[in-house]
């Protein structure tokens, strides 16, 4: 492609942020009775940064054969935020609220689930292109 | 893959869950065990505490048990003079375990379990639309 995303790359790149996504909201779930916890959310606009630029971190450059890559130790997840909003906080500080969570995750679900149907209908429309008939 | 990952913590989640469920199994078994000899202490009820905490080798952040902690409130007393752990005036120190919190707080360990497991389901269900993809 000459440089223009095409729409399984836009499609791939959005299922790579409904996972991360998910992965995120898994996170509040498992800690909602961990004290001082607040929910991370990932913002919906870096989506559209997310797709300009790269995601790969920056690393060290090898410049001899005995350098060893280091393994970035920071949470892959970093560009999660703390949510804002909070519905309410528990006196040990933990601010997760399940429903929320699981409301958010289902959305996120549907989502994901809407980004493979398109893509499945994008390869079926190549398939009939290519066989001529339906 | 992302999504495995999204397993292993919600799994964590669960196992810190179980370990709270353990817990408050062991605080409402005891729930009458007094002490042996005179002015003894009886049995004091257990606490766990979570934390967040990295996991190097998943790449990921997980769940564990902190520590579990005794509950500092005080026992309270009952009025038994043949028990052989009653003091001078008769009184027995009684756990202070309170089976109705216990209760709850086993309801809570339980919604928060499931919560887990819908996550590892909806990951699951995730997965199987990618893999879908392929027929």
């Amino acid at each position: 492609m000459d440089g223009k995303l095409s729409i399984t790359d836009v499609i791939a790149k959005r299922m790579q942020w409904l996972t991360a996504r998910q992965n995120v909201l898994t996170k509040n779930i498992a800690n909602a009775d961990t004290p001082n916890y607040v929910p991370r959310d990932l913002k919906d606009g870096s989506f559209t940064r997310a797709l300009s630029r790269q995601s790969q971190p920056i690393r060290p450059t090898a410049t001899n054969s005995s350098h060893i890559q280091g393994v970035s130790l920071r949470d892959p997840d970093g560009r999660a935020r703390e949510q804002e909003e909070l519905y309410e906080t528990a006196p040990a500080g933990n601010a997760v609220v399940i429903e929320e969570q699981l409301v958010n995750m289902t959305q996120n679900q549907t989502d994901f689930q809407t980004m493979t149907q398109l893509y499945r209908k994008h390869v079926a429309m190549i398939r009939m292109a290519l066989k001529g008939s339906a | 893959m992302d999504l495995f990952k999204t397993l292993h913590i919600a799994a964590s989640g669960m196992r810190a869950q179980g370990t709270r469920l353990r817990v408050i199994a062991e605080n409402v078994a005891n729930a009458e065990s007094l002490a042996q000899t005179p002015g003894g202490q009886p049995y004091r009820r257990k606490l766990v505490s979570f934390a967040n905490a990295m996991d190097r080798e998943l790449g990921a952040e997980t769940v564990r048990v902190r520590k579990i902690m005794t509950d500092k409130s005080e026992f309270s007393r009952a009025y038994q003079p043949g028990h052989p752990a009653a003091d001078d005036d008769g009184y027995v120190l009684r756990p202070n375990v309170n089976t109705l919190i216990e209760m709850t707080d086993m309801r809570e360990a339980q919604r928060s379990y499931e919560a887990n497991l819908k996550a590892i389901e909806a990951s699951r269900s995730m997965l199987q639309k990618t893999l879908q993809i392929l027929t």
